[in-house]
């Protein structure tokens, strides 16, 4: 019954039947599947291809824009060294929209995290059901973000919406500062926290259940067992959930620039970083200073990243 | 089990198979469905940015059009308003993948490269078509112009009106003889009139809907009243600026009286509340589509001149040609027929609420006989307020972006207004000295350029 | 199957436990208020436009297909959906093959360069979508791909991860399979898509799945190259393109819930597919 319980990191393989050989003849199969391994370039070749036309030119391209005063219509443009990072230093606005995805990211990574594990739990020890839970919190993660918004702006009418009603409030969720971003945050919290609870619960499935069993016969009840073995071995995978989810944050765009349609919210209270960028490239046509502006994204990104890469070294050598 | 599940796989195998086939094949094709199903000879591409009432009066034309001319088949994209609009024309015209007729607001047309995002329109060819300047306002023609030729051809002129109940009106004493609203010729009477009407009020309403926290909203009444005192924003050879901040001040604390008086409530549904029963909404023209079928007993004027000289927001709707490389040939003459079919057959064009760019539309009797239309055209066409002339100027341009949020939080009280009119100033200084992207030059060197 | 062998012995009765009842309360509740905006999306489809603006209330007291009927009479998304499934699955077969071929060669063979390009590959997981944007749309439009289903699919193609998942995956299995057949005289490439291909079906219906829900949902990147509504997808149509007569509530979820229907009908039907599929894809990232 527990099919789901196979786990899903790991995946099983039939046994490959044991080939008899000589140690002699061992060697020159070795040398000839070396050989033929010389050719295995033609492998990488058709993903290099695109990866190098898609990804590689663009990087190379986005540093080189950045460094200009490109257009969008691609005439015009003239080298000017530092001027756009300069300006970026200095544009309000780029440090608001920064401001704005920070505070959209330290809004959402907490309130998933927790929402996510406790989602996962409750799915993980209930005997009845699991199908049921697992789909209906996974089920908005499936949806576009546009459809997302669309919903969500619909819900947050501030007459006749459903969340008003419900709460019986009068609340004007997307025309007020002070709960336009956290109206993002709680569709972007709705949309996504599947995502999260099912590595969780593929964590907790993966939890040996002898140790629980081995728990329970020292006599730990239910609180210690949690404690001691379930928050210890989830310890890896709540660092994967808050490095992803930061990571997204960060770059959060979609959802917040459709439910305002494509403005910047109430006195500009959420307009996300990567929108400024957007909205220089494509609105502005200043190709050249939203270059500048996502080589900034890159740096913050690749600091989160390698952050997360050095925690997890440091971790591992405490333990070894 | 085993016969049954291999024809299944099968079945499957096969079916993801011929999807696969037919999804590249479908991509090769690379026009869509609807250029595909399409029959008629000529498919025109016009863009433009209609929904509500404006949207249903546009189909309606366009489908006029396309019954006098069948051979032309006109493919009318609605696309939201704003960024989404005007950022995905301007990519369509870089990447020479443009439609081939387009609406702009006249006040975008500096900014959007004329000449390499726009094609200029052929004088000739129009008149062929039986458009010349002389059926237009020499004001709105003229602003269509930029180095010589013109680009942007006006259908309408859309301004800021002062909606009110005539019913409530009535009961608070504030109609002349005819039923109209007399003119609030200074702050006082304006907001005697509002005091008089709020005494009239029903519950858990408003006064006056003024979109107090809408950045666009509050940067067209600014311009409207900003003009009203005289208040320029750049001087002739747009090398400074010229931006008054008493006058801005004292128009911001116009504004924000409204809110700290109890006469607007901010972030309420302006449109709904007037509906209900609220005696007064600052609203555009095309709000009256909205309003005329709900059966409501209503009137329009122009902003009133509470600074004594009128003068109401205005901008213009007006057909471009979105450059594409090698334009020609029978979607170009259904691009020019189509266009000046719209501009000439502008009667059920005002329907929603919009002046006629089309100065013959005005002896027009099924435009004369709309109402409230009749009670503000004239009168609005004659004092236009516009926003500066420059390239980072125009309907959710640059300009109303940097501005916008300054004015709607100065209504709300999150900044002093004299503060506020000092960032305006400051934000338009900026952004006369950066550089329009499109060629590398600010305001006044492209000025320069264009005189030289 | 070690959690239920045990309960299994004390008999049925004993799973509903006052713990296991109140568990499962506190479960349902939540995903009745998860699932409740889908619910209300759907009530909202099927009344008619007054109704919709009136007071909030589950039942529509007049059910109208009207506005499901009105997506296939006119408008633009019949168009999009048609879009969208060949979008994604072009998308699916390019970046199955592409990242499956590219995770073997990383895996099992040895060229010159392979160390330069395995850090390359890796290094573009630090390039998201949203970072390579606005230098990506100019690539692609030096290329005359805007506006072009081949703009809005290649680019898509070469993804990273995938080729990392894959080739984590094809260093786990067993070489011996493949030396034996090696030693039968079959060539790489036959041994990779007769042998390799068919044992890694998990890892591969994983990636598939990922890619495809990744490329159906996609609104940022088919935002920036597309903008002709003959050719947008779903999600881009649905945000940026309006209908003439404006925000009609019920056409708008009636839209919203076509465009989310097709993953969530097939989430139905694969669950557990899905589930570790998206596990397997996520927990890769450790």
């Amino acid at each position: 019954m527990s099919s789901t319980a196979s786990t899903a990191s790991t995946t099983a393989v039939p046994a490959a039947p044991r080939v008899a050989r000589t140690a002699t003849g061992t060697d020159t199969l070795r040398l000839r599947w070396g050989r033929r391994l010389q050719h295995g370039g033609w492998f990488v070749t058709p993903f290099f291809v695109l990866y190098g036309l898609f990804v590689l030119v663009p990087i190379v391209r986005g540093l080189y824009l950045s460094f200009t005063d490109a257009n969008i219509s691609g005439d015009h443009t003239s080298f000017i060294g530092l001027d756009n990072y300069r300006e970026a230093l200095q544009d309000d606005l780029v440090w608001q929209s920064l401001w704005h995805s920070v505070k959209f990211t330290l809004w959402v990574v907490p309130l998933i995290v927790v929402l996510a594990l406790l989602m996962a739990l409750i799915a993980h020890h209930t005997v009845h059901f699991k199908w049921l839970w697992r789909f209906c919190f996974f089920a908005p993660f499936l949806l576009p973000s546009a459809v997302v918004a669309n919903l969500w702006y619909w819900l947050f009418q501030p007459v006749n919406g459903l969340v008003n009603h419900t709460l019986g409030l009068d609340t004007p969720w997307l025309t007020q500062k002070s709960t336009a971003l956290l109206a993002s945050v709680i569709a972007t919290l709705w949309w996504t926290v599947g995502f999260s609870f099912l590595l969780y619960l593929a964590a907790l499935q993966n939890i040996p259940q002898h140790l629980y069993e081995a728990a329970e016969l020292d006599g730990a009840n239910a609180f210690q067992r949690m404690i001691h073995i379930t928050v210890p071995n989830l310890r890896n995978i709540t660092g994967l959930v808050v490095a992803l989810q930061i990571l997204a944050s960060l770059q959060v765009y979609d959802q917040v620039v459709i439910m305002f349609q494509f403005g910047s919210g109430p006195e500009s209270s959420t307009r996300t970083f990567v929108q400024y960028m957007i909205e220089q490239g494509f609105t502005s046509y200043r190709v050249g200073y939203a270059s500048a502006i996502s080589m900034i994204l890159f740096i913050i990104v690749a600091a989160v990243a390698l952050a997360r890469m050095w925690l997890l070294r440091t971790r591992e050598e405490a333990t070894r | 089990m085993g016969r049954p599940g291999l024809s299944r796989r099968q079945l499957l195998g096969t079916a993801s198979g011929l999807a696969v086939a037919a999804s590249f094949g479908f991509a090769a094709l690379g026009t869509g469905a609807d250029a595909l199903t399409s029959s008629a000879r000529t498919r025109v591409r016009y863009w433009n940015l209609f929904s509500g009432g404006d949207g249903a009066n546009m189909q309606a034309m366009v489908d006029a059009f396309h019954a006098a001319h069948p051979d032309t088949d006109v493919k009318a994209s609605t696309l939201t308003w704003g960024d989404p609009y005007y950022t995905k024309l301007a990519m369509a015209a870089a990447g020479n993948r443009a439609p081939d007729l387009a609406v702009m607001h006249q006040g975008r047309v500096p900014g959007f490269a004329p000449g390499r995002l726009l094609d200029p329109w052929d004088i000739g060819k129009l008149a062929e078509h039986g458009v010349r300047e002389a059926d237009f306002n020499p004001t709105l023609w003229k602003r269509g112009i930029v180095g010589g030729e013109l680009y942007a051809l006006p259908l309408d002129v859309h301004v800021q009106l002062n909606f009110y109940r005539k019913d409530v009106c009535r009961k608070a004493g504030l109609l002349d003889a005819d039923g109209r609203l007399p003119h609030a010729a200074s702050e006082d009477d304006w907001f005697a009139m509002l005091k008089a009407a709020k005494a009239k009020l029903k519950g858990g309403l408003q006064t006056l809907g003024m979109h107090a926290n809408d950045q666009n909203f509050s940067w067209w009444f600014f311009v409207a009243f900003y003009q009203q005192l005289g208040g320029g924003y750049f001087d002739a050879g747009q090398t400074g600026v010229v931006f008054d901040t008493d006058k801005a001040t004292r128009v911001l604390e116009f504004l924000r009286k409204h809110v700290t008086d109890g006469y607007a409530i901010a972030g309420s549904d302006d449109a709904a509340m007037f509906l209900a029963g609220a005696p007064f909404v600052w609203e555009g023209d095309w709000s009256v589509p909205v309003y005329t079928p709900a059966k409501i007993d209503y009137g329009a004027t122009p902003l009133p001149p509470v600074f004594g000289t009128p003068g109401t927001h205005a901008e213009s709707h007006s057909f471009v040609l979105p450059h594409q490389t090698g334009r020609g040939g029978a979607t170009n003459e259904g691009a020019y027929a189509l266009a000046a079919y719209l501009v000439k057959n502008a009667a059920t064009w005002a329907q929603g609420g919009h002046v006629p760019a089309y100065l013959p539309t005005f002896k027009d009797p099924a435009y004369t006989k709309l109402s409230p239309q009749r009670e503000y055209s004239q009168d609005a066409m004659r004092h236009l307020a516009t926003e500066p002339h420059i390239w980072f100027a125009g309907s959710t341009g640059t300009l109303s972006k940097r501005v916008g949020p300054l004015i709607a939080g100065s209504n709300l009280g999150s900044t002093k207004p004299d503060a506020t009119a000092r960032a305006m100033k400051s934000a338009l200084e900026a952004l006369l000295a950066s550089k329009n992207p499109m060629d590398g030059r600010t305001a006044a060197q492209e000025l320069k350029g264009a005189g030289a | 199957m070690t959690s239920t062998t045990p309960r299994a012995v004390r008999g049925p009765r004993s799973t509903w436990t006052p713990a296991q009842i109140a568990l499962t309360a506190i479960a349902a509740a939540l995903s009745l208020l998860w699932i409740a905006p889908l619910f209300w999306a759907l009530s909202t489809s099927l009344k008619t436009s007054t109704e919709s603006v009136a007071s909030p209330h589950w039942i529509p007291d007049h059910v109208t297909w009207d506005s499901w009927k009105g997506i296939f009479d006119a408008g633009n998304i019949p168009d999009w959906f048609v879009n969208s499934v060949v979008v994604s699955v072009c998308v699916t077969f390019v970046v199955l093959l592409v990242a499956s071929l590219a995770g073997y060669g990383f895996a099992r063979t040895e060229f010159r360069g392979k160390g330069v390009l395995l850090s390359l590959t890796m290094a573009g997981l630090m390039f998201s979508p949203a970072i390579l944007g606005v230098p990506l749309f100019t690539t692609v439009q030096s290329l005359g791909m805007v506006d072009t289903y081949w703009g809005m699919i290649l680019p898509q193609c070469a993804p990273a991860a995938m080729v990392y998942i894959l080739y984590k995956f094809f260093q786990s299995l067993p070489k011996e399979l493949e030396e034996a057949a090696f030693i039968d005289g079959a060539g790489r490439w036959r041994i990779f898509f007769t042998i390799v291909l068919p044992l890694s079906k998990p890892a591969l219906s994983a990636v598939g799945i990922f890619t495809f829900i990744a490329s159906w949902n996609n609104f940022l990147w088919p935002y920036m190259v597309t903008n002709n509504p003959d050719l947008m997808t779903m999600p881009n149509g649905i945000a940026t393109v309006q209908n003439a007569f404006g925000i009609v509530w019920p056409q708008l979820m009636a839209g919203g819930l076509i465009a989310g229907l097709p993953l969530i009908i097939v989430f139905v039907f694969f669950q557990s597919q899905i589930v570790r599929g998206v596990a397997h894809t996520g927990l890769a990232g450790q």
